[in-house]
């Protein structure tokens, strides 16, 4: 589960003097054009975070929003990424609007398949608003899984999903020793993604969550062939160590944005979204990177 | 798993003077009668093909398995087929089968130190764990003793070992504390396996060796009993004590809030419903108060490490405020070499650095208050993984987090061994 990995070089933020960082400075300009001028750059510009906080952190906290977000809008449980590791990136602090994160980063596939070792390469552009959850996410991604191989999975998944017998109830994946049962993954990699929603959504410059366990699974049946289930995740926040319950409503069919709604603790009203709200229900993944 | 007998076998026969076995193969040769028993005995006589017999012939319609060079195959295979001997290829590859239990075996060893039953590659109830620690200083009564030096809340004795080699009184010593955070298992786990390591290495490993013949270790592996009982019985993800909080219906308060160091700062909460209500008062809890009146009452640590999960976190103090502590650049450097040790073992990688940037700020915390106290060298881990399985760590990832985890304890303790204040 640990695959080696060469040490990153730690990224330096000296005052106004971030390292060489061509490759970013590269894809920046390409992002440029989809970028909402925001008046980072020039006159306006707003304090680069200095060497006070550790920028690492930020770093992976982008990284990880940015996921969730990616994997999200992919809406394909076979190709679910992880975060392998940052590699380089900046910050902006602009003390009235939020914090704005360019980082490039590695990735792992979430089901790591025998003797692969593939790490995938992103680079996002995270703004984490004043306050505010649901930070915006440009984030694109080298392919890490052959479409077609994607797709046959993502049906065989769907196929094993439509040929469950009885609506399991409550349940605990992984179980309290960390385990998965094989036949219960397809479950589980299918609320993972339904969860990489919540989560983003969540997510704001102090709240991150990761996915601690799923305790309750009801599938329905449909007069179409989508999966249609309702579950109950537990998500883990980090900084207030608070474990979150959220009920996830989840409509799929392979190749089809996800409809997801919710209704977690915290919140006061279930939110709603479906796959084609940012404009690009089909992922885009740039492949000359 | 049967052929392990046959190579057992193996090891003492005829077989040892070849070394490896890539290509070889084990036929499983089918005789039903006199007559092929014959023909086979003409093959297996053959001096050039170097056959070795391994279940022998003994009666009619029970196979025989033959350990065939690869060599010798086809010369073997064209025999049985003008023969008309019925046979079926066993084993394809020894080599391959023979590499593949070694792999077993060293899991095996790995997880069953002793025949005592107790597997450090899985998670064990409270009762299980006292009893293993009762088991290791049984085992090494010279070296280890189990201490009983409080209570919970709820009257579980709270156990530590003491690993000491030398007489005198209030040698000194190092703080080894694990699960205060109920929920985060592989922190127990790592310590009682830890604790087994401790003894089984003694007089073997240099490092430990000459750690121990000037340090006493005191190891905690459960310093939170009565959430650990919990998170076994009613919710895998519970955190705090289990305290009760007059005037609330919620319960416990954060053990790693309620230490005497800024507290009730930042990075804690007020609200006994919250994950990080740091308690009415420092110490309030019991637990907390038990570990801070021993080492206070001991006198003479140098080193307290506290562990956790899940980050992949190597941090120093402060947690309560952003202040660079005094010894800061010291801490820092024995905890980047304790990360690269650690990081040698699988590629884990840890991060360094002091607690509030490093993750939050949090008041309250265990290591502020060794550090503020005297107890120079502080640091706390946040062991596997980095969110993938967070709390829920599989069991398969004990063993190599603990061996990992060891060479940071290690590198960290042999520092403070060259460095006594």
């Amino acid at each position: 589960m640990q695959p080696r990995r060469q040490p990153p070089p730690a990224p330096r933020s000296g005052p106004g003097n971030p390292r060489p960082t061509a490759p970013l400075l590269a894809l920046l300009l390409l992002l440029a054009p989809v970028v909402a001028p925001a008046g980072s750059r020039g006159a306006d510009d707003p304090g680069q975070l200095q060497d006070a906080e550790v920028p690492r952190r930020l770093l992976q906290q982008a990284a990880r929003a940015a996921l969730h977000f990616f994997n999200f809008r992919a809406g394909s449980p076979s190709a679910l990424r992880v975060l392998a590791e940052v590699q380089e990136g900046r910050a902006w602090i602009n003390p009235k609007e939020g914090c704005k994160v360019d980082v490039v980063f590695s990735t792992e596939r979430y089901k790591p398949e025998e003797g692969e070792g593939h790490l995938g390469k992103c680079s996002a552009r995270v703004f984490f608003k004043n306050q505010k959850p649901r930070p915006a996410i440009n984030v694109t991604c080298t392919r890490l899984i052959e479409k077609k191989k994607r797709q046959q999975e993502d049906y065989l998944l769907y196929k094993q999903m439509k040929q469950l017998k009885n609506p399991l109830e409550t349940v605990s994946i992984p179980d309290n020793h960390g385990h998965i049962d094989p036949s219960l993954r397809p479950i589980w990699d299918l609320a993972f993604l339904g969860s990489s929603y919540v989560m983003w959504e969540m997510t704001t410059q102090v709240s991150h969550y990761y996915l601690a366990q799923l305790t309750s699974v009801r599938q329905w049946k449909t007069n179409d062939d989508t999966i249609d289930f309702d579950y109950t995740v537990l998500l883990h926040e980090l900084s207030t160590q608070e474990i979150i319950p959220c009920r996830i409503h989840l409509v799929w069919y392979p190749g089809k944005p996800l409809k997801v709604k919710y209704h977690c603790q915290e919140l006061q009203t279930p939110e709603e979204a479906s796959g084609t709200e940012e404009g690009s229900a089909v992922p885009t993944e740039l492949s000359n990177f | 798993m049967r052929w392990t007998l046959f190579i057992g076998a193996l090891i003492g026969s005829s077989i040892c003077d070849r070394e490896k076995f890539f290509g070889d193969q084990v036929f499983r040769i089918n005789v039903r009668n006199g007559d092929e028993i014959s023909k086979l005995s003409q093959l297996v006589n053959s001096n050039n093909l170097k056959l070795d017999v391994w279940k022998s012939l003994s009666t009619f319609n029970r196979p025989v398995d033959v350990l065939v060079p690869s060599v010798s195959l086809q010369a073997v295979k064209s025999f049985l087929r003008s023969q008309g001997l019925e046979y079926a290829v066993a084993i394809e590859d020894l080599q391959a089968l023979l590499n593949n239990e070694d792999e077993e075996m060293q899991q095996n060893e790995g997880q069953e130190r002793r025949s005592n039953n107790f597997n450090y590659g899985a998670y064990h109830s409270l009762k299980a764990i006292y009893h293993e620690m009762d088991n290791i200083a049984a085992d090494f009564p010279d070296l280890a003793r189990r201490v009983k030096i409080g209570h919970s809340f709820e009257n579980r004795p709270m156990y530590v070992l003491k690993f000491s080699t030398g007489k005198g009184v209030r040698r000194p010593a190092i703080w080894l504390n694990a699960g205060i955070h109920s929920r985060e298992w592989i922190s127990q786990a790592t310590a009682i396996w830890t604790a087994r390591k401790i003894v089984s290495d003694y007089q073997r490993d240099p490092a430990i060796t000459s750690i121990l013949e000037k340090m006493d270790i005191f190891l905690l592996p459960v310093a939170n009993p009565d959430g650990y009982v919990y998170t076994q019985t009613q919710n895998r993800l519970w955190r705090k004590t289990r305290s009760l909080n007059p005037g609330s219906s919620c319960i416990g308060a954060d053990p790693n809030r309620n230490w005497n160091a800024s507290f009730a700062g930042k990075g804690a909460s007020d609200n006994p419903c919250s994950e990080v209500y740091h308690g009415p008062h420092a110490n309030s809890e019991v637990e907390v108060k038990s570990v801070v009146d021993f080492i206070q009452k001991h006198g003479n640590f140098k080193c307290f490490i506290d562990l956790h999960s899940y980050s992949q976190l190597l941090m120093y103090p402060y947690g309560y405020s952003a202040k660079k502590a005094p010894d800061a650049k010291e801490l820092d450097k024995v905890a980047r070499r304790a990360a690269k040790a650690l990081a040698s073992v699988s590629g884990t990688e840890y991060q360094v650095g002091p607690t509030c940037a490093t993750v939050y700020p949090a008041s309250g915390s265990s290591i502020d208050w060794a550090y503020d106290n005297g107890i120079k060298f502080a640091f706390t881990f946040e062991l596997r993984d980095t969110g993938t399985y967070g709390f829920l760590l599989p069991a398969n990832q004990i063993i190599p987090t603990a061996e990992e985890t060891w060479l940071g304890l290690t590198t960290i303790m042999e520092h403070v061994r060259d460095n006594l204040y």
